[in-house]
């Protein structure tokens, strides 16, 4: 957060008003170069690679960033939402105050990469526009990844609010959690009962 | 006379709307002097809450016609979907909140449900009066389900449905028999009770195998003193029912578990001068369809059918897949695209979806040392006690018997099967086996197993 950034408001004005395309469902098979006539944003589906490649155009890179690919790749529960959370910032970091100052593409995609695996279990794509706290926190977080801090702060003042933005969401993810396990270890005691174990009649047997 | 177990249901709990009429009828299904022994105890725990809410399900049924979603999905799917998948932990993880398209979601088998029951509970559904459900089944996977007494209640409504297909309206009423569920292996859950819907109706859940009885002669003594209104049960235990001299006759028979072929279907239908209905069920879902000839009504209104191929896409229509069900009647245990490892296709009957080719379970017989045949469930009761996670019987032409597990240990699971089938039995055991999904869990070489 060594460097003075963009001023937040603007920030979380470009976020509420991202176009619902940029929120579309991933598609099935992600590429940064899709076959001509396959616009992202397609009934197939939104080519996020793409999208994220055509951002790191606008930054200055000349070439499909080595490992952007692996960026695409669906391996655990979360992945849909990480491609949502990427197309996100690449509608983010395409606003003017970015590109004029034209960034390294590799730090802008480490940045990216970096904020939305971050942020995928825990923050739905739609709710880090729809709500007010879940904004900020997006906002925040990419902007320090990227080394800046919000125009107007300074260094301590920002990362504070960024660990309480934080800090409450995992608090809350965390008690809901714990719930989980204790509603779990309740139903698997309610089973194991011997009322439960003696079943109920049924006319017939499978 | 020893303590009651504090721990156990008591006939309070058990039938908590027992009748004067009910409770004289416990008494003589119970105490008949040709009665079998009855190893177990249960009740239909129907609350007055509880039959409301199953009177108001077979109101429901009466009112809905049959599923009908020809090209379209059906009216009811996408608030199930999205109220699955904000209250049930499993299906909570697949989106973090998102809208994704049905086709998208994932599917789900035996194995997710057999790893964590609990996962699939709904956070809003009380979990005070839970009922289980055990099965063994042929893929290997042993399942605990999670249900309720009107749960299993609405089992009823959805038989008499099928069974006014084929022209059957059960009576019930106190003072008769409604149902004799009849098992015949070597172990068997058995108890008696009555039916709340029809009117405190006697049922018995009996084990045919002789070494439940005083007298093997009584078997018939017994149910014909019964009369029972129909009997359920599965091709096996029928093929025992169909040689008692019985003077009684049911109004159907209704057969599950297993696959019931065309010629024992019409040898039945012959010796009992009944209909013998063929009902697809789960323990997963409770029942699904019904068969009538080749094709297969559905049964459940709320209940969407997919066949799916290996990949988890849609078979092409009238191709052959993996029949994945969602939604159903049981609201502890919420269905969403649950492969069910049974295959057939679908056929529309203008808007009505039916199956055709349905291939489930086919009943296999093992023969022990001595030369007796033995039902593939003595042998799933057999290999209970053990905590395999999957493993396949099969015996060759010679009859020697080969199982393999994944894990377990070999000694004493050959100790086991040779308890099972006589000293005189070869068994090998290959106990580090591995297998590639889903397996037909019970084979056999020999003439007259299957």
């Amino acid at each position: 957060m060594t460097e003075e950034g963009p001023p937040l408001e603007l920030m979380l004005r470009r976020l509420a008003e991202t176009p619902l395309d940029f929120l579309a469902e991933p598609a099935p098979a992600q590429t940064p170069t899709p076959a001509s006539g396959q616009a992202p944003g397609q009934a197939v589906g939104i080519h996020t690679l793409a999208v994220v490649n055509d951002l790191l155009r606008l930054h200055g890179a000349t070439a499909v960033a080595a490992g952007l690919a692996a960026h695409g790749a669906k391996d655990g529960p979360h992945s849909t939402n990480r491609l949502r959370l990427l197309s996100l910032l690449a509608w983010l970091l395409a606003d003017d105050w970015f590109l004029t100052g034209r960034r390294d593409p590799a730090g802008i995609l480490a940045a990216m990469a970096a904020a939305a695996a971050e942020l995928a279990p825990l923050v739905p794509a739609r709710a880090a526009v729809r709500d007010p706290e879940r904004r900020e926190e997006l906002a925040r977080l990419t902007l320090s990844h990227l080394s800046l801090r919000p125009a107007g702060e300074t260094e301590t003042s920002a990362r504070d609010r960024l660990t309480m933005l934080s800090t409450a969401e995992r608090t809350r993810v965390l008690a809901a959690s714990r719930q989980a396990e204790e509603r779990a270890r309740a139903i698997r005691e309610a089973l194991a009962k011997k009322k439960a174990e003696e079943s109920a009649d049924k006319w017939s047997r499978e | 006379m020893s303590p009651r177990d504090p721990l156990e249901p008591d006939d309070a709990e058990r039938y908590p709307l027992l009748t004067e009429d009910g409770r004289r009828m416990l008494q003589f299904l119970r105490e008949h002097p040709n009665a079998p022994m009855f190893r177990n105890r249960s009740g239909n725990r129907l609350t007055a809450d509880d039959l409301a809410a199953v009177r108001e399900f077979e109101r429901d049924l009466a009112a809905t016609p049959a599923p009908g979603w020809a090209g379209e999905r059906p009216a009811w799917l996408v608030d199930f979907v999205r109220r699955a998948m904000v209250q049930v932990p499993h299906y909570r993880a697949y989106s973090a909140g998102e809208d994704v398209p049905f086709e998208a979601l994932p599917t789900i088998c035996r194995a997710d449900l057999s790893r964590d029951i609990a996962a699939f509970v709904p956070d809003d559904v009380p979990i005070d009066r839970l009922i289980n459900f055990r099965t063994s089944g042929t893929s290997g996977h042993p399942l605990l389900i999670a249900s309720h007494p009107a749960v299993a209640a609405s089992y009823l409504p959805l038989h008499r449905v099928a069974l006014r297909h084929f022209g059957v309206e059960l009576r019930g009423g106190s003072g008769r028999v409604g149902v004799v569920l009849v098992g015949f292996q070597r172990q068997c859950f058995t108890y008696v009770s009555v039916t709340p819907l029809l009117g405190d109706s006697g049922l018995a859940k009996i084990n045919l195998h002789p070494a439940d009885w005083r007298d093997p002669d009584d078997r018939a003594r017994y149910l014909d003193a019964l009369d029972p209104e129909m009997y359920t049960g599965d091709p096996v235990s029928f093929a025992e029912l169909a040689k008692l001299p019985l003077t009684t006759r049911p109004r159907a028979l209704l057969s599950t578990s297993m696959a019931l072929l065309p010629a024992t279907r019409r040898l039945l239908e012959d010796r009992f001068a009944c209909p013998v209905v063929d009902v697809y069920s789960l323990n997963e879902s409770g029942p699904v369809a019904f068969a009538d000839g080749d094709v297969w009504h559905l049964l459940q209104p709320r209940m969407l059918v997919e066949l799916l191929d290996d990949a988890g896409r849609p078979a092409a229509p009238g191709e052959r897949g993996e029949i994945a069900l969602t939604g159903g009647f049981n609201p502890w245990l919420p269905l969403l695209r649950y492969r069910t490892g049974d295959t057939a296709a679908l056929a529309f009957h203008g808007r009505e979806p039916r199956l055709v080719g349905l291939s489930g379970r086919p009943p296999i017989r093992f023969r022990t040392a001595g030369g007796e045949w033995l039902n593939n469930i003595d042998v799933t009761h057999a290999l209970g006690r053990f905590a395999l996670a999957q493993w396949t019987l099969h015996q060759h032409a010679d009859g020697r018997l080969e199982l393999r597990t994944s894990g377990g240990h070999a000694g004493a699971l050959g100790r086991a099967l040779i308890d099972l089938f006589g000293a005189g039995a070869a068994i090998d055991v290959d106990t580090g086996a591995t297998f590639d999904g889903k397996v037909r869990q019970y084979t056999s070489d020999l003439g007259g197993a299957s």
